[in-house]
């Protein structure tokens, strides 16, 4: 009990210093955490081994978060991701009366309206797990493999724009990056830009 | 209703009404956060010619819009061209952004008001007279807390034909705001878990900047937000940031736009120059940076070593020999006075080069150039080295002395009662030892000039203890004074041959004197010199007199030397005292400015243009290079007989400040057009030019 609620703190204080920009690396390990959910449960990290993980870091007022969903695209990785063995995982990280911060039952509610399955939605307004991250932006992706390193980090895709219609144009970086693990070979892609809406913090 | 009421309902009608009637209705459109609107250069457009059309963007207060590359967060503005078949658009020229800090995030992006230009090309075969619509679909992402992505499609009708009438100013002034290309050469290395980018450039390495900011025009290279530490090395400008996400360690070039931001009397000029820098390869990024590596403690040494090497200079070695030879003549005794003889001299020494110090770290607050030898740009400094080491070459010739000795100065100077004398041997020996630099010297003071004070010190001070050295350990160490050879004949005959090297560093002076003052300064030194030997021979002449004549002699000496100081100290006042003015005074494009010849010009109803300017101003020179100095600008003049005048205000010419003053200016630059005709009225260009502002302010029609 004590380690479940202390370890996140540490690892969140630790970073403190290094600020936001402190993302950490590709190939390195990625940083653990325990972190509250929107069904009133938590989610620890380091039980996930063996898996590979993705956050998804959003804010459904977003206009390039919503060019994602509204377009399908989003549902369709996450549908992809699940069939992979993906645990897929929203991060809100919008504070308390900013853009994007919804409590559990709206966060949850919104998915079912969009379609969106991912497997935990995670309610981070403090920000400490974006800024455990380095999360710059909605969208912004990370994928840690079944090892615990980090295997992507960046945008969703290629073409930095708020239009739908350039998603198809685009090179859909973060569903190369899962296909590769899937087949166990080296992600090409694997530190990209991320764009979109800044992240909400405090 | 009240009338203000009243104005507000009828304004937009009106509005509406004006533009259908000019078919302008879609050169605007609105958002709730942003206006925008279409604005071209001139209403036509020749065949085959290019005009600049510019998309306006008034942003409502807290909100941006983007950069090319936007930082952190955000999107670039993009515009979608609909031309006429065979025209084309350029890409968008992007002015220099702003930094937007929030939260842990940045961005690159403007606020307010920005003008976004792009060149329009019509195809060589576009018939004149026939209509060139332009469609320009914009869309831009503006965000304050959070962020809208908004479109407009705006629209303008061009005609064909020769471009008539005034350039749109506000098309000319976001003309002057784009980038340019820098003229300086920049590499980049990653060093130590930075990126490191050097700009070989005196003018941004020494110049008052009040901010200097690169922004790269990729994602990944730098963090956006993180502090961009600007040091000097020599004549060169690094800065150092922290890679971003994909620094590009492979060699790629770095790209992007530095903004400089400078402090002018009038007021904060901003200029963006585009750069790219070269990768290093990790060798030569070693080779380049080693001598700012070096350390505190190795620059002391090296300024140890080089301060020692000093006394073979050619001008120090004799004052240094003066005392050994004195050491000698005392007989060898390791006795308290000698020893107190020694450090008397290192503290003459040490203190002189403090003071050197103290001088340079002043003038390096005052963001002077500055660099070893840097007392050496002032005129007056080099003629009194000059006549100095004339007067200590006459003394060793043996054709006056001092005190009741028959040697020169340097030893009447020891044997002065007390240890005065060897205090001011020490800054003798510190004054003549200016002008040389030694090997290791170099180094070491180019580490100490991009330290801080205390570093800068520690420096300097061994620099001193280097030249005193050899005098300190022959003062002190009775073993090597028994080395010395035996006193006899030679060492009068020594003393006359180490008149030959001050003579020598005299002629080289004067030599530099006439590069800095012009050939009349050359009178003044030789003059002063005639006086000098003039007045020695007077006072050596009258030593055995009686003691009135002898004070007779001696005061007439003394006010002739003061005089020829005060003569020669008027002419170098009035000579052209700046390297800018006399090095370029070849160049037949301009004329150095005086109110004279304005006033003559202008009485002949004669155009004039006027540049104030300075060496150490930034904005100056750009605009030089970018502007004044074209092909096309010089064309025009000549075309025009236009007389280019350009007025030097480096050394802040009395003159030049009461003409600025006249135009309620307090510094430079300052452009002046006068047109022809006696009584034309001035006109004052902006501080930002480019070729095309200068055209449109010199046109006869004007």
């Amino acid at each position: 009990m004590f380690m479940r609620h202390v370890a996140p703190l540490l690892a969140t204080l630790a970073c403190a210093p290094l600020s936001a920009h402190a993302s950490p690396a590709v190939d390195q390990p990625a940083p653990s955490f325990i972190a509250n959910t929107a069904d009133g449960r938590s989610v620890n990290l380091d039980s996930l081994k063996g898996k590979t993980v993705l956050l998804e870091w959003t804010n459904h007022d977003c206009p390039f978060v919503r060019k994602h969903y509204e377009s399908g695209n989003m549902q369709g990785l996450q549908k992809d991701a699940a069939a992979k063995g993906v645990v897929w995982m929203q991060v809100i990280s919008s504070a308390p009366g900013k853009q994007g911060n919804v409590d559990g039952a709206t966060a949850l509610k919104l998915n079912s309206t969009r379609g969106a399955t991912p497997a935990h939605v995670i309610l981070d307004p403090e920000g400490k797990l974006g800024k455990l991250y380095g999360a710059q932006t909605t969208p912004h992706i990370f994928i840690i493999d079944a090892r615990g390193l980090l295997a992507y980090k960046g945008g969703i895709d290629s073409l930095a724009s708020a239009d739908k219609a350039d998603i198809a144009k685009a090179e859909p970086y973060v569903s190369e990056a899962l296909s590769a693990l899937a087949a166990g070979k080296k992600i090409t892609a694997s530190n990209t830009k991320p764009y979109g809406c800044s992240v909400k913090y405090e | 209703m009240c009338v203000p009421a009243l104005l507000q309902r009828l304004v937009p009608l009106l509005l509406l009404f004006s533009l259908a009637a000019t078919g302008l209705a879609a050169d605007r459109a609105a958002t709730e956060q942003v206006q925008v609107s279409l604005i071209a250069e001139r209403n036509t457009i020749s065949p085959g010619g290019e005009i600049l059309i510019g998309l306006e963007q008034k942003i409502i207060p807290h909100w941006h819009t983007y950069w090319q590359n936007p930082g952190d967060s955000g999107l670039p503005t993009s515009i979608n061209w609909q031309l006429p078949a065979g025209a084309s658009a350029g890409p968008i020229l992007w002015p220099l952004p702003g930094r937007h800090k929030q939260g842990a995030l940045t961005n690159y992006g403007y606020a307010g008001r920005v003008m976004l230009l792009s060149a329009i090309k019509a195809p060589a075969n576009a018939k004149p007279g026939s209509d060139f619509p332009v469609v320009a679909k914009a869309s831009w992402l503006v965000c304050e807390e959070i962020c809208i992505p908004q479109q407009a499609e705006l629209s303008l009708t061009l005609k064909v034909g020769k471009p008539a009438g005034a350039a749109h100013p506000a098309i000319l002034a976001a003309r002057a705001a784009v980038p340019v290309d820098a003229p300086w050469p920049a590499t980049v290395s990653h060093e130590n878990g930075k990126v490191r980018l050097r700009i070989a450039s005196p003018e941004l390495a020494h110049g008052k900047l009040d901010d200097v900011w690169f922004y790269p025009l990729k994602w990944g290279k730098l963090v956006h937000g993180a502090p961009q530490s600007p040091s000097r090395d020599g004549d060169t400008l690094v800065l150092d940031m922290q890679p971003g996400e994909a620094p590009g360690l492979d060699g790629e070039p770095l790209e992007g736009v530095l903004a400089v931001t400078e402090s002018s009397a009038d007021g904060k000029l901003m200029r963006g120059f585009n750069l790219s820098a070269r990768p290093l390869a990790a060798s030569a990024a070693g080779a380049t940076t080693n001598h700012t590596e070096i350390g505190l403690a190795a620059a002391f040494l090296l300024a140890l070593a080089g301060g020692v090497i000093l006394n073979l200079m050619p001008c120090v070695f004799p004052v240094l020999s003066i005392k050994a030879l004195a050491l000698i003549r005392h007989g060898v005794h390791a006795d308290h006075g000698t020893r107190m003889h020694g450090l008397a001299y290192t503290a003459g020494i040490i203190l002189s080069f403090l003071v050197l110090a103290a001088l340079l770290l002043a003038l390096r607050a005052g963001g002077a150039q500055i660099g070893w030898g840097f007392q050496f740009q002032t005129p007056g400094f080099v003629l009194a080295v000059a006549w100095l080491m004339f007067a200590i070459g006459l003394s060793l010739s043996g054709v006056y002395t001092l005190g009741n000795s028959v040697a020169g100065i340097g030893e009447a100077l020891t044997e002065k009662p007390g240890y005065r004398g060897s205090f001011f041997a020490g800054v003798l020996a510190a004054i003549v030892a200016t002008p040389c630099t030694a090997p290791f010297m170099g180094a070491a003071i180019a580490y100490a000039l991009a330290q801080p004070a205390p570093h800068l010190i520690i420096v300097f001070t061994g620099l001193g203890l280097g030249l005193a050295l050899p005098y300190l350990l022959l003062s002190n160490w009775p073993l090597l004074q028994r080395c010395l050879p035996r006193p006899g004949l030679w060492m009068e005959r020594l003393k006359q041959v180490f008149a030959f090297p001050m003579y020598a560093t005299a002629l080289w002076l004067s030599w530099v004197l006439v590069q800095q003052a012009g050939a009349d300064a050359l009178l003044a030194a030789f003059g002063g010199m005639l006086v000098i030997a003039f007045a020695a021979w007077l006072f050596n002449g009258t030593r055995n007199a009686s003691a009135t004549q002898r004070r007779i002699a001696t005061l007439i000496a003394v006010a002739l030397i003061a005089a020829a100081g005060i003569v020669a100290g008027l002419q170098l006042q009035a000579a052209p005292t700046s390297a800018a003015a006399s090095g370029h005074a070849a160049d037949e494009t301009w004329q150095a400015y005086s109110e004279d010849t304005l006033q003559a010009l202008r009485a002949e109803g004669k155009p004039v243009f006027l540049n104030f300017t300075a060496a150490w101003c930034i904005t100056c020179l750009a605009n030089e290079r970018v502007a004044l100095s074209k092909d096309k600008i010089i064309a025009a003049f000549k075309e025009q007989g236009i007389t280019y005048l350009k007025g030097d205000w480096t050394n802040q010419d009395a003159a030049i400040t009461r003409k600025l003053a006249e135009f309620g200016r307090n510094g430079v630059p300052l452009y002046v057009f006068y047109p022809a005709g006696k009584d034309s009225k001035p006109v004052v260009l902006p501080q930002l030019l480019t070729p095309d502002i200068v055209l449109e302010h010199i046109r006869p029609s004007h």
